[in-house]
């Protein structure tokens, strides 16, 4: 990597639901009350995504204030019928959030693919189209909106609010592809938001982690750009 | 920020508390492992095991706090898992099979399994390092098999004439046993009379000479004996999803939460078909390794204790609803979901000076004080946490609010609330002199879901509208405007309700509007020189209805004031209702003679206060500023009794405008 590859993006949406693990397993789904880690690399990666590049969340900004709201929910029960249950969710969030992309060193065969200035530029031009693919805020139903930004810019709602402690919380899975290994490890750490902004610390520092079971990475088989015939059907193409 | 981790400080904080009965309902703190149970016979044995007495336990003592394994503390089913120390006579009675003691339906193929199951549980207890002489004691009296045949004899329970069997009725004639009295009866599924006697749950007393501990469930020795013993039992380590330590995994979590016969769970893992988690995780119930998340055993099992303490003693309930707010200090704080009568509590209303005159402004005074006190009591550290629980189903809860905050940010919403939220009620009840009191303050949430939806307002409505109106204390946050247009549109058809609920629903409208258009700066008190239309028409509807019930009263005359009558059209159509309104006022004006002259005067005066013609002729819709104008000027009008009590400023009457 030659530069730092950041980009800034703003992140919005009417409900976010980053559901707390403890009550994720009864069904009554109840939100953090900031996004993790996994979730906003989920938004990055919805923006824009490659094999070649890993993106890495450096920090986050809350704009408005903490809001929860409860909705009523009929969720499907797959051994038959519905079941009920009270989703709490995060309510009109807003988050300015700062990433940069680094290669995916287990990715070989994209070696050939590690263009800098062609990502950088790719993900700088979603992030201004709203995205590649739907953004969701923790959950399915909830609908994100981005844009870009400039990280720091405009007055949130925790400026000189001092500092927030958080708990244990979740930070995000090791998933073998990424990882390296063929295991699945859940991430954990104590956030701190001081003045609105939480600084995430990488993956690779979370000292709390969990294997939650052996997993296979299974990449689609591909030689990277040098995949036979990629060339000619481009070529014919263009003819 | 971790509603569990905040509960086990909680927990923490507060052992001092562990085992304390407090009030008659309220539910102690437990010491881990522990339940509670209500028993109805208590066996006295001494140490060699030797049976002594035996006694029936009064309904007011019968809550006896009893060790529990995680699978009994949750029992329920056809094959109930047994208690470890006290439980019902299947399981501790030898004999009990022999005098025609029937066990519960899952156990018929072998009714001495719970029994068997019941001495194994305790011998293995026992035989561990962490043994207690007194449990040892119970275990030899208990492996005789006499506990029926000895509770016969001493006149506990009864048998039917002429047989070895248990009485399972009596005659309405005869004088109700003792024990049946306890016991709750009735029939079982399959038609038959259940033996109630052989329902009574058993507690035990240990005779030591020289220990004047006796009772073994309030002896902290034998909690901690079995504390210890059951944390050696459990064999699987893993991640706590709270501390972030490997520690042993619970296996399940308490239930009996927000009542005593709550079987939700905050917390509920069993789920393996409905794939509400699974994905990504493989478990099944078989190979249960804690893939999605594992608590550790003692923190589940603290910090539920402790949220069953706090909302027993200081929560709000309606239904399913729990609403607890808790210092993790352990320090008292106010409830955010009181009003100002509330938190002052029954005894500081006792103990008032002036009986009957209680003055609005006094308890304001009160308010302020009592929290300045809270505030220097919590000191600025302690941490304050508001959760609130609902329920959508029987068997799982869910978090539906959940704030931390400091103690004096907490405090100084709470006063805020009071402060911007305030207006003059009459519906406070004393109940000691009978009597209506009247204070200044903020309205309870709960009286604001009925004002604005009615009385009978559904209770699934009344728990959202309550919960809508949390984050407006805790938070700050604006109050909902659909909730004050609805508590305004009711407000204004007076026709619809009783006089009392009319102006409870009124006084509760003036608060949450005035909440609502904070900025506005609505004073409690007549402002004489507010011009605004709303206002003013409000004004006027007060003043034709006062001068109008004068004339009835003078006339003994008992009916209600066209003004009263029309209030709602007024809301709707001002000024042609105005006009029927005032023109007529005329016989009453002529009965009252001059003594309608204050009132005409103020009347023109109101009159003169519009600065728009436009404003007076339009028809428009009146907004809920007219309420706030007719209660001011209803509240002016009031004949003024000077009191003689020891504050200066001029006090304000009970007394119903004449």
């Amino acid at each position: 990597m030659e530069k730092a590859n950041k980009v800034e993006l703003k992140i919005q949406g009417k409900y976010a639901l980053f559901t707390d693990p403890l009550t994720k397993i009864g069904g009554e789904k109840c939100s953090y009350h900031i996004p993790t880690y996994e979730a906003l690399k989920g938004v990055l990666s919805s923006v824009y995504w490659t094999p070649t590049i890993v993106w890495i969340i450096d920090c986050v900004r809350v704009m408005k204030r903490i809001r929860t709201q409860t909705r009523s929910a009929k969720p499907v029960d797959y051994s038959g019928g519905n079941s009920l249950a009270i989703y709490t969710y995060l309510a009109h969030v807003e988050y300015q959030v700062q990433a940069h992309f680094e290669w995916n060193m287990n990715r070989k065969d994209m070696a050939g693919d590690r263009n800098e200035n062609k990502h950088y530029f790719v993900a700088k031009r979603m992030i201004e189209k709203g995205g590649r693919r739907d953004i969701f805020l923790g959950a399915r139903e909830c609908q994100g909106y981005v844009e870009p930004c400039r990280f720091g810019e405009g007055i949130g709602d925790y400026d000189n609010y001092g500092e927030i402690a958080f708990d244990l919380m979740f930070h995000g899975f090791d998933y073998p592809d990424e990882f390296g290994k063929d295991e699945l490890h859940a991430r954990f750490w104590r956030p701190k938001m001081i003045d609105g902004q939480i600084d995430f610390i990488r993956p690779e520092k979370c000292t709390i982690r969990k294997l939650v079971r052996p997993m296979n990475a299974n990449p689609p088989q591909s030689v990277g750009l040098q995949e036979e015939g990629l060339f000619d059907e481009l070529d014919t193409k263009t003819v | 920020m971790s509603w569990i981790q905040k509960l086990y400080e909680t927990y923490e904080n507060c052992q001092s508390m562990i085992g304390k009965v407090g009030e008659e309902n309220e539910v102690p703190l437990l010491p881990i492992c522990h339940t509670i149970q209500n028993a109805q016979i208590n066996i006295v044995i001494n140490l060699s095991g030797e049976f002594v007495r035996a006694a029936v336990v009064p309904r007011s003592e019968a809550k006896t706090i009893i060790p529990a394994t995680e699978e009994s503390a949750g029992r329920s089913g056809k094959k109930p898992a047994c208690y470890p120390l006290c439980d019902k006579l299947q399981y501790i009675a030898g004999d009990f099979l022999e005098f025609g003691g029937e066990v519960t339906v899952g156990f018929t193929d072998d009714p001495h399994e719970p029994h068997n199951a019941y001495v194994k549980q305790l011998s293995d207890w026992c035989d561990s390092s962490y043994k207690h002489p007194k449990v040892l004691a119970i275990l030899d009296y208990v492996k005789k098999g006499t506990v029926v045949a000895d509770l016969v004899k001493e006149g506990i329970l009864h048998l039917r004439p002429s047989t070895r069997l248990l009485m399972n009725q009596w005659s309405e004639n005869d004088n109700i046993l003792e024990i049946f009295k306890l016991l709750p009866g009735g029939v079982d599924n399959k038609g038959k009379k259940k033996p109630w006697q052989a329902d009574a749950f058993v507690r035990w007393s240990v005779e030591v000479p020289g220990d004047p501990q006796s009772s073994i469930w309030t002896d902290p020795t034998i909690w901690e004996s079995w504390v210890n013993y059951y944390g050696s039992v459990k064999s699987v380590k893993g991640l706590c999803y709270v501390t972030g330590e490997q520690r042993f995994m619970a296996s399940q979590h308490p239930k009996k939460i927000r009542y005593s016969d709550d079987g939700a769970k905050i917390i509920s893992s069993n789920d393996w078909s409905g794939f509400t988690f699974r994905g990504r995780f493989t478990d099944t119930k078989k190979h249960n390794t804690y893939q999605t998340c594992g608590v550790g055993f003692e923190v589940t099992q603290k910090s539920h204790s402790a949220l069953r303490w706090l909302i027993s003693r200081q929560g709000y309930r309606s239904g399913d609803q729990a609403i607890v707010a808790w210092a993790t200090s352990g320090m008292s704080i106010p409830n955010p979901l009181d009003d100002p009568l509330s938190i002052l509590g029954e005894k500081n209303l006792k103990n008032d000076d002036c009986g009957s005159i209680f003055t609005a402004q006094n308890l304001a005074i009160k308010l302020k004080k009592k929290i300045a006190g809270y505030k220097s009591d919590l000191g600025d550290a302690s941490g304050v946490v508001v959760m609130g629980l609902d329920s959508a189903t029987p068997g799982r809860i869910a978090i539906t609010f959940y704030r931390e905050l400091t103690g004096s940010e907490f405090l100084s919403r709470l006063e805020k609330w009071h402060d911007t939220c305030a207006w003059i009620h009459d519906y406070g009840y004393n109940p000691e002199t009978k009597g209506h009191i009247r204070f200044v303050g903020a309205p309870a949430p709960k009286d604001i879901a009925e004002a604005a939806y009615g009385s009978k307002v559904d209770n699934k409505l009344k728990k959202t509208t309550v919960e809508r109106l949390l984050p407006c204390i805790i938070d700050g946050q604006q109050i909902p405007r659909d909730i004050v247009d609805s508590a305004i549109r009711r407000a204004s058809n007076r026709a619809g309700m009783e006089e009392w609920e009319w102006n409870k629903t009124l006084s509760i409208a003036c608060a949450i509007f005035r909440k609502l258009n904070e900025k506005e700066g609505y004073d409690m008190a007549l402002d004489e020189n507010r011009k605004t239309r709303d206002y003013l028409y409000g004004r006027l509807l007060a003043l034709a209805d006062s001068l109008e019930q004068w004339a009835l009263n003078e006339a003994k005359e008992d009916r209600q004031t066209n003004a009263a009558r029309l209030m709602q059209r007024f809301a709707d159509h001002p000024y042609s209702t105005w006009k029927i309104i005032e023109l007529s006022l005329a016989p009453y004006k002529a009965r009252l003679k001059a003594k309608s002259q204050k009132r005409q005067v103020l009347i023109d005066k109101v009159h003169a206060m519009f600065e728009h013609p436009d404003d007076y002729i339009s028809d428009k819709k009146l907004s809920g500023e007219f309420l706030l104008g007719y209660h001011c000027q209803r509240e002016s009008l009031r004949p003024k009794e000077v009191e003689t009590t020891n504050e200066s400023e001029p006090e304000m009457v009970t007394k119903i405008d004449e």
